[in-house]
């Protein structure tokens, strides 16, 4: 039988939970010889709003812009030695725009069978649900979401896994 | 990360005592390094005022968001103060900004650090919640209006 997993995609925005998501997807796809990719979304909707807002001068939204092109390209690089070091191919996504939405969008035009994402907050408030990113696309995807937990537990595993 | 996540009693400041912009910036980097958030007092203030000399980060309905980013910020971090008299911030709208919300992050976490200013940008646009916010007597009263907005 056909393993009803094919194609991954884990989130990473730079938390320490999204590069722990991305060990376990790294296992998961070579366990299931699944194919494997990273997306991480510049979010430019944030930076907008912030300019709007005048939180943000616009000299200072091109700067933090050319910051979280840097982060996004040195997070998407890290994970993608995680998946190496581990014998696994992993895709580099980097897109610009509000998360959940290009997040979305992937996963339909690559035909997703699994999203994985880091854990998200504890401490819940209704605010969250309207305005994590994580929680946004776990939320509005079409396919099955798989929340990656108990940190040093997956770092045993990743480490253990040849 | 959650903008809840990073909001306790222990960052949050009710009444602030200060009666000027510097002092008020001051008074909110005293209160992380209390916390042990932070340990480097001055070079953050430095960072702090050299974003605030560039254009005030004082909005309408008494809001200010302070912010930096800097080598001595660990990681992303959040004081709260909540002033009754209120303070000349420079406030686009004129009037003396109530609710401060100064965030620090190191130069490597943009990506988070932008979407807590944005997440305090999206709270602050409800009336209501501001007018709760400058009306909270207690720090335990802001972290409660947080974990229900």
């Amino acid at each position: 039988m056909e393993s009803p997993v094919r194609k991954i995609l884990v989130y990473i925005d730079g938390s320490e939970e999204s590069v722990t998501a991305a060990q376990y997807a790294v296992v998961l796809a070579k366990t299931l010889r699944a194919e494997l990719t990273a997306i991480y979304v510049i979010n430019t909707r944030a930076l907008d709003d912030l300019v709007k807002s005048r939180i943000f001068l616009t000299s200072e939204q091109e700067e933090y812009a050319h910051d979280i092109e840097k982060d996004a390209e040195r997070y998407l690089n890290h994970v993608k030695n995680l998946a190496a070091q581990k014998g696994v191919t992993l895709r580099p996504v980097k897109k610009r725009g509000t998360p959940f939405l290009e997040i979305k969008s992937e996963i339909e035009a690559w035909g997703v069978d699994l999203f994985v994402i880091g854990e998200i907050s504890k401490i819940r408030s209704r605010r969250d649900e309207f305005f994590n990113e994580t929680e946004r696309a776990m939320r509005n995807v079409r396919c099955s979401v798989l929340m990656v937990k108990d940190e040093e537990h997956v770092w045993k595993i990743y480490d253990e896994f040849a | 990360m959650a903008l809840i996540d990073l909001i306790s009693e222990n960052v949050v400041k009710v009444p602030m005592e200060a009666a000027t912009k510097r002092a008020a910036i001051e008074e909110l980097v005293a209160v992380l390094v209390q916390a042990g958030k932070v340990k480097d007092k001055d070079r953050i203030l430095e960072a702090v005022l050299k974003r605030e000399n560039l254009g005030s980060t004082g909005l309408e309905k008494g809001i200010a968001v302070p912010h930096a980013k800097a080598e001595e910020v660990p990681s992303l971090t959040l004081a709260i103060g909540i002033s009754f008299t209120g303070v000349d911030f420079g406030a686009i709208d004129g009037k003396p900004s109530k609710v401060f919300f100064l965030i620090l992050a190191a130069p490597d976490q943009s990506g988070p650090h932008i979407e807590a200013l944005a997440e305090i940008a999206r709270m602050t646009r409800s009336e209501t919640f501001c007018r709760l916010l400058t009306s909270a007597v207690t720090p335990k009263e802001v972290v409660q209006l947080f974990k229900e907005e």
